[in-house]
């Protein structure tokens, strides 16, 4: 099983420190006229990386072939999580802090809970918007982006 | 003694109406946070970390610390009246707290937890104050080489103090170090890693990483694994606890006796010195040498004050004891102090050596907040909402994460009002998310973040003034001090384990 989800994230971690240590492999020579340059520590933390990942994937190859496949139901909440508060702040700036923050709140409301009672939820959700801008605004002089400019 | 004056003498700094509120807030934020199983007390601060933008430095400071103290005491509520810690460190608490509670004396053991928390924290923060100059003046005894064999130190002793997951520990200090390598060299005019994104040229702001990695992070992880909490809500429901039941009797506390509370207060400080150790290795340790000392071992799990006692004062003196290596060398012992240090570098000050000489004012009324919380607010706390506060877990989880949800979102745009943040503080949660479920301690990479840029600089510097000769490490007596400690560390933790603890077992 060379693609558990552990072992997809541990060859991702392993892409990113080989693009790393690439990466600062073209910053240029790690030492100059017997100095380090800004290239040396990339250099040396990219290594380590890479070495620390090699030993994990190592160590989950050989432990996945023994492991019987995990069958636990799966939960994408998480993941729409992830899409709200992107979409929430791509959204933050041209819709204005109310709006956008009040369906933002709505929807983690209905992504924690379920589709029920959906109008008890939209109060609540104005509220917390409310008090949020209250605390924020009035009491820490922060300014957030309105409709109004 | 200068510094002993100036920190009793920032007690009158707490009579002013506005630094007293955000003191108590604070406490009460920090034992809320607490007590709800899942959330923490650095949650809480990770949160109101952008709100200090707005405050003066020595009070967010002192609301910090507040937080802090709050954090270590409030996880023994749920830990004692429905066995479920509220934080890591009230783990111990729950061992002898839940059977008290069995057995009726719920109350009283909320009452030895208060107590033990309130001695902990007081002795702690005591020896805070009275080691703490000395060690600041040592510190400045620590040359280059020396300093950067300390942050290696650091780091090591962060990433081998993780049994059992070191590869783990060891390539989430790398993660950290990756990211506090990007953007503007701090010694030549190269940027790096910034792959042509203006945005990245100044680097990875410290905001959008603490509230990523422990506000976004939680919310995603409540978000995976749905916890149930309506059975500890159910129980919650039926505990009830009244205010004469909390005082414990002096019969009680000479039984559990000055020595435990004090031996068990020198434990947590001591730990909590030591970089990524905690509140809940300090209380560890506290419980089994109690165990192991005490002529009826055989009491211990079944409902022992002096279990609670152990437990309480250790996790609470760890406050103390991890803001040691912060204030004096700029290097955080656990996630906590590790916000504290983001509070400092946010107002423009450097921790470290000369901190306390030159900016002991900012200083000192933390500590009296410290020492506030510790001795007037534990106690108060507990007499005046203790019998409400059990009702707490039984917050709707929905809004809570909600309302957490926005706070982050918002809160990593108050630092710069950049849309930019926001969205780094999305991909820092992202991947805190993933390490925390993939078993990586997000402490290291934390801890790379932050040292990571002076690990550099003092690295480069140290070779530089040997003319990169690299045994320049070991013949500085500073830097030698370092690397002989390191050996020692790394010796006892990973080539000779530790073996089983004396009273492990009925710890566990």
């Amino acid at each position: 099983m060379l693609l558990n989800r552990q072992l997809v994230f541990l060859y991702l971690i392993l892409a990113v420190s080989v693009g790393y240590l690439v990466s600062a492999l073209n910053l240029g020579a790690p030492i100059s006229d017997g100095s380090l340059t800004p290239a040396f520590f990339p250099i040396l933390v990219g290594c380590a990386a890479i070495l620390f990942a090699s030993i994990l994937t190592l160590q989950k190859l050989r432990e996945t072939r023994d492991e019987p496949e995990d069958t636990a139901p799966r939960t994408f909440t998480h993941l729409w999580v992830v899409v709200a508060m992107f979409i929430y702040i791509a959204a933050f700036r041209q819709l204005g802090y109310f709006l956008s923050s009040g369906l933002f709140v709505f929807a983690l409301i209905v992504l924690f809970s379920s589709f029920e009672k959906l109008a008890i939820k939209a109060v609540i959700a104005a509220v917390v918007t409310g008090v949020a801008y209250l605390m924020f605004q009035q009491l820490f002089g922060v300014r957030l982006p309105t409709l109004w400019g | 003694m200068d510094f002993i004056a100036q920190v009793f003498g920032s007690f009158s700094l707490l009579l002013d109406p506005f630094n007293l509120t955000y003191v108590v807030m604070g406490f009460l934020i920090g034992t809320i946070f607490a007590a709800i199983p899942g959330l923490t007390a650095t949650l809480a601060m990770a949160l109101l970390l952008p709100l200090t933008y707005s405050l003066n430095v020595e009070t967010a400071l002192m609301a910090c610390a507040s937080i802090y103290m709050a954090g270590m005491c409030g996880g023994s509520i749920t830990a004692t009246t429905i066995n479920i810690p509220g934080a890591p460190s009230s783990m111990m608490t729950a061992l002898d707290g839940y059977p008290m509670q069995q057995q009726g004396k719920g109350a009283l053991a909320l009452g030895h937890a208060a107590l033990g928390s309130m001695f902990g924290g007081a002795v702690g923060a005591l020896l805070l104050i009275a080691v703490a100059p000395f060690v600041a003046e040592l510190s400045l005894l620590v040359k280059t080489t020396g300093k950067f064999s300390l942050l290696a130190f650091a780091l090591i002793v962060v990433v081998i103090a993780q049994r059992g997951r070191i590869p783990q520990a060891g390539l989430a200090a790398c993660i950290g170090l990756m990211l506090a390598t990007v953007g503007l060299d701090a010694m030549e005019p190269v940027t790096r890693f910034t792959y042509g994104n203006a945005n990245l040229t100044a680097g990875i702001a410290l905001m959008p990483v603490i509230i990523g990695t422990f506000a976004i992070a939680e919310v995603l992880t409540q978000a995976y694994s749905h916890t149930d909490i309506s059975a500890a809500a159910a129980a919650a429901d039926k505990v009830k606890i009244r205010r004469r039941d909390f005082i414990p009797p002096l019969s009680d506390i000479r039984k559990i006796g000055f020595g435990c509370y004090f031996k068990s207060c020198l434990i947590g400080y001591f730990v909590g010195t030591l970089p990524g150790a905690g509140g809940s290795m300090g209380s560890f340790l506290a419980y089994t040498e109690t165990v192991r000392t005490s002529s009826e071992p055989e009491t211990f799990g079944k409902g022992n004050p002096q279990g609670i006692a152990a437990s309480e004062s250790a996790n609470n003196a760890v406050c103390g004891g991890a803001m040691v290596p912060m204030l004096t060398f700029g290097i955080p012992g656990d996630p906590i102090t590790a916000i504290m240090l983001g509070v400092l570098v946010i107002n423009g000050i450097q921790p470290g050596p000369q901190l306390m000489a030159d900016q002991a004012g900012l200083i000192a009324p933390m500590l009296a907040a410290l020492l506030f919380s510790a001795v007037v607010l534990i106690p108060l706390t507990l007499w005046l909402i203790g019998p409400y506060f059990i009702k707490i877990v039984s917050i709707r989880k929905d809004v809570l994460y909600a309302v957490i949800a926005l706070l982050a979102v918002v809160g990593s745009f108050v630092a710069t009002y950049s849309t930019f943040q926001m969205f780094m503080a999305l991909g820092m949660g992202v991947l805190a998310f993933y390490l925390r479920r993939n078993g990586f301690p997000v402490i290291t990479m934390l801890l790379g973040y932050i040292l990571g840029p002076n690990l550099e600089e003092f690295l480069r510097r140290s070779l530089s003034l040997s003319n990169g000769d690299p045994t320049t490490f070991f013949t500085n007596p500073d830097s030698l001090f370092f690397v002989v400690l390191t050996l020692i560390f790394f010796y006892f933790l990973v080539i000779r384990k530790p073996a089983e603890l004396p009273g492990a077992k009925a710890a566990k």
